[in-house]
């Protein structure tokens, strides 16, 4: 049977019954209130038990007592916040002049630089930290060292071991996210107020500052909270640059709750620790759908077919590129540099004579012996089944939530809007809770399935969010038309609007594609010797002392990831701004 | 005229008839798994018969014993015993969490991820505690009783050193840690990083410092600015510079063939040698625990054991002719038993807490 004619039986099947668009809403709901609910119930479960998944025993609230009562725990509060305030910082830093530049001037080697920004989401963050430590370390990172040489300093110039130095790191690795969240409110904003104002003899900078940046705040107000509850959760800095330094934060201290590196796993402490996460995260998603509601007030966006100019920089546009080599060099080409380095080397070491030559590619012919197949394999499930999922989902929540008059369409968005507020560890740690003491009715634990699953949970917030925009572009009347010909409710869906749909789902599918692959901390919490992917074997190398075979894998990852999107840029052209996902 | 190496904690006499009963039992071990026949070649065949079967077991071992190291391994083992069983090599991370991580599968009722399992003696005797060890009668391979260990649980097979280490590029050789407590000289401070394996430090607690020393000591170090990691990670800050002394570090990260050539080398001076043993084990409920405990048998022969010296770096201090065993000559050693492993066990936690790897 072809797929329109099972999408027939499917759609004259819920037409007959009459309530089946009801019914197929509430069962959509009812599955994501299971699939978000029960992790999280989970993380309360777990917050109120001793001892190991499975045990069972009384319900306490002994590990309550013991981490809120710990003085400790404030600092990390502490810690936690000015980390996650600093990295929102810094990312805006560098997203906001650079989502200015790019979308709305002609800034020289546009497609270069979007290619550059994909590949510098490929690289894994923990392999960028690598770098930044034989940059920026106090002891040996080369900056430090040229300035002791230059200058006669006798303290180091610069620090990474502190937050200032984490929130860097983690700030410039959030700029793609961030500028492809912001390139949308860019893209469109009507260039009647910048016109006014350079008309008046306004300079670039000062338009930039006193127009652009105002007409946007809702959006950039929207992405700071997105990117907050981000940082909140976020494990790779922490674990490579603040552990050491024991500046603890709320994400490690809820993977080593877990996953110890001393004595055995505390599910109950993280569960308490991660209650306040939880808190947090609730109260910023309020934030952020108040201040995205706030921001349609602000719209200055023109209709259909409207196509803003593009703003000559001038005799600004080399020092605004220059700007924008200067992140890049950052994010990509610092790294892989550094990548390139410690790959072709005996040992990790700094550049001198000797390391040049002991130069070799042995590292690269090793590849497949220190890897093997499966982390490959379960990364290529993993970037093809979270995006699907995910955007499944998403699309028949929107379809419910836009072009139906279900009652409770509402509050399915909320629903689906909820994973937003649930910090990724969390999410994970409560899943991995549920396959380890309910393994017989939910039997996932150690797969790929189970990352999969936290994946998609994870993402379906920015999913629905994006079919939501993109469906509500597409006019009623086109399903108007399809019904009167007498197609069935999904037939309309699935020959009429998802077409029309498929461009920017096609770009959400890349996005959630990206962020998979470069996902480590769900994995990780979820990780077993049988779902390893490739995010996770950089953190296993690093703790082996592997780092010279994984940086040859990052620079195999990279080549191919420049290979790939370079072509998927020039092949899906057409369909729109590739990886926009806005 | 000496066999054994110097102990520091037990009586010395009884624990040097001890070890040189253990090298005659090892090398009878080894004589017989090697393949003569004699009286264990029934035994060794019935296990053979049922390795066979299962065909396949997932082997947890150091990473220093790279994955070209554990192929070496699994062909001399298929080839001794006329097997093609596949050997799927998992390198350790952090011997500690994983080991934490096995407990609490098995308080679910999950079964392990691993079939053998190839960690320190501590790491093994808080497995033994738990009861989470899949005993089997080694004896009955030829192994003998005193080379197995918490009650057939574990077979011993090499030994580690443990000993404070440096990178002779920033420190030189004069300048170097000569004992323990030069560790606490401020001149490290700020320069200075520990590893999570802080059985290491439960072992002179449980040895000749006793437990009032040791924490004393742990307390001084942390005023030292010490930075944290996992033993590979400490391992690469020193290589890189980043520290210059490690508090402690195993001989397996600096003699692993991956590393050779490395400027990272141990303060020879300082006294006293922490030996870890290798032991090899199989958890409760593994999957396939007949190759699983053949393997463990086969890691005692000297196939094995020159397989496993030159890719990890190890061989054992009770085998006389070994590189280990010439090694300790001399040196005043601490040794874990099997008595001490509680108390390893529970300084190993606390001493986490104090250097601040947990929380709680």
């Amino acid at each position: 049977m072809s797929t329109a004619t099972q999408v027939g039986a499917l759609g004259r099947a819920v037409d007959l019954k009459g309530h089946g668009v009801g019914l197929f809403a509430g069962g959509l709901t009812a599955l994501l209130v299971l699939m978000i609910g029960v992790p999280l119930a989970m993380v309360a479960l777990m917050s109120l038990r001793t001892g190991f998944p499975g045990e069972g025993g009384p319900l306490t609230l002994a590990n309550f007592i013991a981490v809120y009562s710990n003085p400790g725990t404030y600092k990390v509060l502490l810690n936690t916040l000015l980390f996650a305030t600093g990295t929102v910082l810094v990312t805006l830093v560098f997203a906001v002049p650079m989502v200015w530049l790019l979308m709305r001037t002609d800034l020289p080697l546009k497609g270069t630089i979007y290619v550059l920004m994909t590949v510098g989401i490929l690289i894994p963050v923990f392999l960028r930290t690598i770098a930044w430590i034989l940059l920026l370390s106090p002891r040996i990172g080369l900056v430090n060292q040229w300035a002791r040489q230059i200058f006669g300093m006798t303290e180091p110039l610069l620090s990474l071991y502190n937050i200032p130095g984490m929130a860097f790191i983690q700030g410039v690795s959030f700029v793609p996210p961030a500028f492809f969240m912001l390139a949308a409110a860019y893209r469109t904003m009507d260039p009647a107020l910048e016109e006014a104002a350079y008309t008046a003899g306004v300079s670039k900078l000062q338009t930039f500052l006193r127009i652009n940046v105002p007409i946007t705040l809702p959006a950039i107000a929207g992405v700071m909270v997105y990117l907050f509850m981000t940082a909140l959760a976020v494990f790779e800095v922490p674990a490579i640059i603040g552990f050491p330094a024991r500046i603890l934060v709320l994400s490690s201290l809820i993977y080593t709750s877990t996953n110890p590196p001393t004595g055995l796993p505390n599910y109950g402490v993280a569960g308490a620790y991660g209650a306040v996460m939880l808190a947090a995260g609730l109260i910023l998603a309020y934030f952020y759908v108040r201040l995205v509601q706030h921001g349609k007030k602000y719209t200055v966006i023109t209709g259909r077919g409207y196509r803003p100019r593009e703003i000559a920089l001038g005799r600004w546009k080399w020092p605004a590129l220059a700007f924008v080599m200067l992140y890049l060099s950052m994010e990509v080409f610092i790294p892989f540099l550094v990548l390139l380095w410690a790959s072709l080397l005996p040992h990790l070491q700094l550049p001198s004579a000797t390391a040049f030559a002991e130069m070799s590619f042995k590292h690269y012919r090793s590849i497949a012996e220190y890897v093997g197949v499966l982390p490959l394999i379960n990364t290529a499930i993993l970037m093809f089944a979270v995006p699907t999922g995910t955007m499944i989902l998403s699309v028949l929540v929107s379809w419910v939530v836009v072009r139906t008059q279900v009652n409770f369409r509402g509050s399915l968005d909320t629903i689906a809007f909820l994973p937003h507020a649930v910090p990724g560890i969390l999410l994970a740690v409560g899943l991995g809770y549920l396959g380890l003491a309910y393994r017989n009715y939910f039997p996932v634990y150690g797969t790929i399935a189970i990352i999969v699953i936290a994946h998609t949970i994870n993402w379906i917030a920015y999913g629905t969010r994006t079919t939501n925009g993109v469906m509500i572009q597409v006019h009623r009347e086109l399903e108007e038309a399809g019904k009167v010909s007498g197609a069935s409710t999904p037939t309309v869906l699935w020959r009429i609007v998802l077409p029309l749909v498929a461009a920017g789902i096609f770009n959400s599918w890349i996005w959630i594609s990206m962020l998979s692959y470069r996902e480590v901390t769900m994995a990780l919490a979820l990780g077993t010797r049988k779902n390893l992917v490739v995010s996770t074997i950089v953190w296993q190398f690093w703790g082996n002392g592997w780092v010279p075979q994984v940086a040859a894998l990052g620079v195999v990852l990279v080549l191919f990831a420049v290979l790939v999107i370079g072509g998927l840029k020039i092949g899906f052209r057409r369909l729109g701004e590739f990886g926009s996902g806005s | 005229m000496s066999f054994a190496p110097r102990l520091s904690v037990r009586g010395m006499r009884g624990i040097m008839k001890d070890i040189k009963a253990l090298i005659f039992a090892l090398g009878l071990s080894i004589a017989s798994l090697g393949g003569s026949p004699g009286l264990f070649a029934a035994a060794v065949d019935d296990l053979v018969a049922a390795a066979k079967k299962e065909n396949a077991f997932e082997f947890y071992a150091p990473s220093t014993l790279t994955p070209q190291g554990a192929q070496a391994l699994g062909a001399a083992f298929n080839k001794k015993y006329g097997l093609s069983i596949k050997l799927q090599y998992n390198p350790s991370g952090n011997m500690t969490r994983d080991i934490g991580k096995l407990v609490g599968l098995a308080a679910s009722g999950t079964p392990p991820e691993w079939d053998l399992m190839v960690v320190t003696d501590a790491h093994h005797a808080t497995l033994w505690l738990k009861k989470l060890h899949q005993t089997f009668d080694y004896k009955s391979l030829g192994v003998d009783a005193k080379a197995i260990q918490f009650d057939n649980g574990a077979v011993s097979f090499a030994n580690q050193f443990v000993l404070p280490a440096y990178n002779k590029q920033l420190v030189a050789p004069k300048d170097a840690p000569k004992s323990w407590d030069d560790l606490l000289n401020p001149k490290w401070k700020g320069k200075i990083g520990v590893s999570s394996a802080t059985h290491h430090f439960g072992r002179l607690a449980a040895g000749p410092w006793g437990e009032e020393k040791t924490t004393q000591f742990v307390n001084a170090l942390t005023k030292q600015d010490l930075i944290l990691g996992r033993l590979g990670e400490i391992y690469n800050r020193l290589l890189l510079g980043e520290i210059v002394v490690a508090v402690s570090l195993s001989d397996s990260e600096i003699k692993s063939e991956t590393n050779k050539g490395a400027p990272v080398v141990h303060a020879e001076a300082v006294s006293p040698l922490l030996a870890p043993a290798y032991h090899a084990g199989v958890p409760k409920n593994a999957a396939h625990p007949k190759v699983a405990h053949l393997f463990a048998a086969f890691l005692t022969t000297p196939d094995a054991q020159k397989i496993w010296e030159k890719f990890a770096g190890q061989s054992s201090t009770l085998i006389p002719g070994t590189t280990a065993y010439k090694y300790v000559q001399g040196k005043k050693v601490v040794y874990l038993s099997q008595d001490q492993a509680e108390t390893v066990d529970r300084l190993s936690r606390e001493y986490g807490k104090i250097f601040g790897f947990t929380s709680l």
